[in-house]
């Protein structure tokens, strides 16, 4: 880089930069951190006009009244968001890397027609597939059950893809070594290929999990039993059931994002990174 | 689109040289079912959508042994079709005004957002990487958040007099509307005010996206072009204009035609923040889809044909972006 005077001017350039960087922070920020400060707020707090910024007697009743409240299923519907996140993950890791290991180390004839039709998945928007899916899932009998978000999300073409990407780059030596060492395919696959694939499954599963747990409108579709709701149905069953407690609604939303915030802060870089490349493959 | 490009590579040489019998097998065995789940829950969905909106079709009647499809759910042609964009019934007028509400949507969002995204990636380009890196994970933060728990976030952001956006307003001596998200009345420059909260919550919620690509785009530029500028006299502002902004075009292209396609299938802000209201100012097609497929499920067949009316618009796209990616571009 080629020396830059320190003038008056690049010095206003810079706090200029500065400035309109924060101004973007606080402007991202402030939503967040108002309605952390506004759930620790009482009743009456909260009913006042105008309110005042931070909780002057801070509380924490709303989160203790959504963890203990016997009518409030929470335990359970974190439960169901936790399975099927968790199921959703481990099926999905499972598909995309088997099928990729196959597209990727195996030739044989069709397999581009049928890699094809795998990333027709990739073209087609959900609420296309929706309608059909929904009445599917009736078919199956599987309406107001938890494996309704799972089976019709068990292979994932994105993830095969990306999967069969980081495959093809294994070098092949290894495999064919095993192969003579008398291991059959799937041994190959379970003991040779899967234990090198740490990174690019750690990001589809951080990706798979956090879709997962954000998910909102397939649920909303076929769940319909309140002990069967995942976390995103809970705060909107607040919204429109308890909408004169604000405070419970602001805590639900908080616990919400906490997770998902929790796994942020440790693979923030890499989650940014990942999303980045993703954008143009 | 690397994903699809893939498709038409010539095989290379495999490693193993020849499959045996028994590795052929494998594949085949390992990949019909993976196929044929595909075939179940992606190949069949599409084609019985695109059935279904030529159907009457209503789940809860007896139709004939094949899917349900005829008897009384009958064959009709285009007539659903002609309906939505012809008809008087009521879901087709909605169905309409949703149409010109997602294209107006759209057409404030993917300004607005360049508008923020493009000189904020600039600048945050100028400055040392380690404040790079949190300036970035900060503001990618709404974008991996629940949909839900940040619309909870601006319902309260917008409350009617006591929201922080009312008391912002009142504080830099501005009057804030009475209602934010549901006086029909308000409008400005023909946009009416619930649109342009609902389009300031999205943005909010999802720029941070293009920021971090247009970020990685910036550093991908090689420095030599840009020392190159320098060195024949040119300054900060011809260096951006006449070096960074011609690099940018294909990132820009691609990130606005993504914009336009995800900013056609945003669902949970109208849903829950307007619930399309007030008077259908803010009624979406996919918010329509919704309604007439599951809240008011009285015809499928005329909702299925809504989502083909959108399918066709995002398909479009979707091949814009294909051939812009297909497009040969070198530095």
């Amino acid at each position: 880089m080629p020396k830059t005077k320190r003038s008056p001017l690049w010095l206003l350039g810079k706090s200029g930069a500065y400035a309109v960087l924060l101004l973007g922070l606080v402007a991202t920020l402030l939503p967040f951190f108002y309605i952390m400060v506004s759930s620790l707020k009482n009743e009456a707090e909260l009913r006042k006009t105008p309110p005042d910024f931070f909780p002057q007697e801070p509380t924490l009743k709303h989160y203790i009244t959504i963890l203990t409240d016997e009518r409030i299923p929470i335990e359970r519907n974190v439960m169901n968001s936790v399975f099927v996140s968790l199921m959703r993950v481990g099926i999905t890791l499972f598909t995309s890397s088997y099928a990729g290991y196959i597209f990727a180390k195996y030739h044989f004839r069709g397999k581009n027609l049928a890699f094809g039709v795998i990333l027709i998945q990739i073209m087609i928007p959900f609420q296309v597939v929706m309608i059909p899916n929904y009445l599917l899932v009736v078919k199956l009998g599987l309406i107001d059950s938890l494996w309704a978000l799972i089976i019709p999300s068990m292979v994932d073409a994105y993830g095969i893809f990306m999967m069969k990407q980081f495959i093809e780059s294994m070098p092949g030596e290894l495999m064919d070594a095993a192969r003579i060492d008398g291991a059959t395919e799937f041994g190959i696959y379970s003991r040779i290929v899967l234990p090198q694939m740490g990174p690019p499954l750690a990001s589809l599963g951080i990706f798979t999990f956090m879709a997962t747990w954000n998910d909102y409108l397939w649920p909303l579709i076929v769940l319909t039993s309140p002990e069967k709701r995942t976390i995103p149905l809970l705060v909107v069953w607040f919204q429109t059931q308890h909408s004169s407690n604000q405070g419970l609604i602001l805590a639900a939303s908080i616990l919400t994002l906490l997770p998902i915030f929790f796994v942020y802060i440790f693979l923030q870089r890499w989650i940014v990174d990942q999303a980045t490349q993703s954008a143009f493959k | 689109m690397t994903v699809f490009s893939s498709l038409f590579k010539q095989e290379g040489g495999s490693e193993g040289g020849k499959l045996t019998a028994k590795q052929r097998r494998f594949a085949y065995t390992s990949l019909t079912p993976i196929l044929f789940y595909m075939g179940l829950f992606t190949l069949f969905p599409i084609v019985f959508a695109m059935v279904m909106s030529f159907f009457s079709y209503t789940p809860i009647r007896e139709g004939s042994w094949f899917l349900g499809l005829g008897g009384a759910n009958p064959f009709v042609g285009i007539d659903n079709y002609i309906e939505l964009f012809t008809g008087t019934s009521k879901p087709a007028e909605v169905f309409r005004l949703a149409v010109k509400n997602t294209f107006l949507f759209t057409a404030l969002v993917l300004p607005l957002n360049l508008l923020i995204t493009l000189p904020l990636a600039v600048i945050l380009e100028t400055v040392n990487e380690r404040f790079k890196t949190l300036f970035r994970a900060i503001y990618f933060l709404p974008t991996i958040s629940s949909s839900v728990a940040l619309v909870i976030i601006w319902a309260y952001m917008y409350a009617p007099g006591w929201g922080l956006l009312s008391i912002i307003f009142k504080s830099i001596g501005l009057v804030p509307p009475k209602s934010w998200l549901q006086d029909p009345n308000t409008i400005y420059f023909g946009v009416p005010l619930a649109m342009i909260c609902v389009v300031v919550a999205h943005v909010w919620q999802d720029f941070g996206y293009n920021l971090v690509i247009f970020v990685a785009a910036l550093q991908g530029i090689p420095k030599t072009l840009r020392e190159a500028a320098r060195v024949d006299g040119a300054n900060v502002w011809q260096e951006f204009w006449l070096v960074v902004v011609p690099l940018l075009r294909r990132t820009v292209l691609l990130t606005s035609v993504l914009t336009v396609i995800s900013s056609l299938q945003v669902f949970v802000i109208f849903q829950l923040l307007t619930r399309g209201g007030p008077k259908n100012q803010t009624q979406t097609m996919l918010l329509s889809i919704y309604e007439n497929a599951f809240r008011f499920a009285n015809n499928l067949g005329l909702a299925s044909a809504m989502s083909m009316v959108l399918f066709i618009i995002i398909l479009t796209l979707t091949v814009i972006q294909f051939r812009i990616l297909r497009t040969e571009w070198e530095y």
